[in-house]
């Protein structure tokens, strides 16, 4: 419920945030935000859900029951990642539907191939990220259950979801440079100005996502190995 | 010659300096319940849970049907089973939803026969459509053994599985425990603290104490491990008659009323006290024999360990 409440909600208050914006300046940076609001939904559904789905089970006591049966870890993490992306799909259409009807905002303006090319590069970001966060809350457990949550917002001013990286401080911009969704957004909101893809920027994202997606798979693998060790994993249940 | 269908070598855990369990041996006759007995802290959780690969061993070898465990793990699970008190189900979904899961998951082929299957012998049926979290205590114990059938397993482990259950579901479902292992030939591990339900379901026990195996037989055959017994005499006569043929004879007793005497002795003995006593003017109206139980045998253990 969650899932669904939460962006809707956010994409109603930067609908209208974008309809004051495009009065007061110009209209391609209320489009830019309503854009950034969208794609951001993204990368925080499949992290979120990728995290939570496990929390889930651990709050019910039923993680160790699926780990007792012949699963793998890598077909767990598998469904996880499917069950994220399915949400994000729905979730995704639904909120392009309210920008579509409520705020005069079509995604599809981007182009189809385009839009195909951004998810994959936010789901990736999103997916690395979450596996990262399973690893620690199977390592560390519960107490740290709210990274699950409060980890993303640390990433969102810092990719430049909503405004150029230019705005950033010079320090922050190379920061900014060192993670993928930044390239996706600032080449999206090219194509809101009507440039062409930035291909370029997409490709060096896609590298970088592989770079992240790979040192996820070596911390969560690590971690779990730790969990496991540690007995943290069959006490995570309390 | 009596099928294995678990064998454990050498198992050793340790946290750090800490060691859970100290160099753990044993095995799983087919069709037989063997009981872990240990007071909190003794390594019987932590062994099942090794057992099941959800924590590793430092050491140690674990065979499932003579099969490695860790190179075979999924071969091995699609045979065996957990159930606990301590873990449930996801209360969010109805009892069928959460089985359908756990039928996919080992790879059942008509898992709707099966669930129903289950939940009939359970006699559950008509909660098959209500979400975990609304159930009862008791419904939920059986759906959970639903859960742990649903795979048909050789094996069950199970970890305290009437922990926190009232006396009256504990008792039902130790009933059920019973019956499924005459019903299905189970082999079953089975933790517990409580001697009672230790006694009564195991064809042998072992009992951990520090991670280790202080001693391991059969419920009776550990108990008789102390050969002292009590028999309480209640009698017609004066304190003094029964007093001057005890003190007579050597006996250890203490009086309890003024017609009722608790007289230590060895079990072998009993007859014997019984017979000369019955031969005295001595008038006895009841006997009671109390025997020791495993609880003693644990005291006994724990007590000789101290000194």
């Amino acid at each position: 419920m969650d899932l669904v409440f939460f962006p809707i909600m956010s994409i109603i208050v930067f609908g209208f945030l974008s309809i004051y914006l495009s009065g007061f300046n110009n209209f391609s940076i209320g489009r830019g935000v309503l854009l950034g609001m969208l794609l951001w939904q993204v990368i925080w559904i499949v992290q979120y859900s990728v995290a939570l789905g496990s929390l889930w089970n651990i709050w019910s006591r039923n993680l160790s029951n699926l780990f007792v049966t012949p699963l793998t870890v890598r077909e767990y993490i598998f469904a996880q990642a499917f069950s994220g992306i399915l949400k994000m799909f729905i979730i995704f259409l639904g909120s392009s539907v309210v920008c579509f009807y409520f705020f005069n905002f079509n995604i599809l303006d981007i182009g189809i191939a385009n839009l195909a090319i951004v998810i994959l590069n936010l789901m990736l970001f999103g997916f690395a990220l979450g596996l990262v966060i399973l690893g620690l809350i199977f390592r560390f457990g519960t107490r740290i259950q709210a990274f699950a949550w409060g980890i993303l917002p640390f990433f969102q001013p810092i990719t430049a979801a909503f405004y150029p990286v230019s705005v950033l401080p010079p320090f922050l911009q190379n920061v900014a440079y060192t993670l993928p969704p930044t390239y996706v957004f600032e080449a999206t909101r090219g194509i809101l100005n009507g440039l062409p893809m930035d291909m370029h920027q997409m490709s060096t994202a896609l590298l970088l996502n592989i770079f992240y997606l790979t040192l996820a798979i070596i911390s969560f693998d690590y971690n779990f190995k730790k969990s496991k060790e540690s007995g943290q994993f069959a006490r995570n249940e309390g | 010659m009596v099928e294995t269908v678990l064998e454990v070598h050498n198992l050793v855990k340790d946290y750090g300096s800490f060691r859970a369990v100290d160099n753990l041996s044993f095995s799983l006759p087919k069709g037989k319940i063997v009981g872990f007995l240990g007071p909190n802290g003794a390594g019987k959780t932590t062994t099942i849970q090794i057992l099941l690969g959800i924590t590793s061993a430092t050491s140690g070898k674990i065979s499932y049907f003579g099969k490695d465990f860790i190179k075979n793990r999924s071969d091995c699970l699609q045979r065996i089973n957990f159930s606990s008190a301590f873990n449930d189900l996801l209360g969010r979904i109805t009892v069928y939803e959460n089985l359908v899961v756990f039928a996919h998951l080992y790879g059942l082929k008509n898992p709707k026969k099966k669930i129903y299957e289950l939940l009939d012998h359970f006699e559950i049926t008509s909660i098959a459509h209500i979400k975990y979290l609304d159930l009862s205590t008791g419904q939920k114990t059986r759906v959970n053994f639903a859960k742990a059938l649903i795979n048909d397993p050789e094996i069950l482990l199970m970890d305290e599985p009437t922990a926190s259950l009232d006396p009256d579901i504990a008792d039902k479902t130790l009933s059920m425990i019973e019956d499924l292992k005459k019903s299905r030939e189970l082999s079953i591990l089975y933790t517990s603290h409580n001697m009672d339900e230790i006694t009564r379901i195991c064809d042998e026990v072992i009992i951990l104490d520090h991670g280790r195996i202080v001693a391991q037989d059969t419920p009776l055959g550990l108990t008789k491990m102390i050969p002292t017994a009590q028999v309480r005499l209640t009698f017609d006569n004066t304190k003094k008659v029964v007093e001057e043929y005890l003190d007579k004879h050597e006996f250890t007793y203490e009086f309890e009323s003024a017609h009722s005497v608790l007289i230590d002795t060895e079990e072998k003995l009993i007859p014997k006290l019984i017979f000369g006593i019955s031969k005295t003017d001595i008038w006895i109206t009841d006997i009671d024999v109390i025997k020791s139980s495993l609880e003693d045998v644990f005291l006994h253990i724990a007590r000789r360990k101290k000194t």
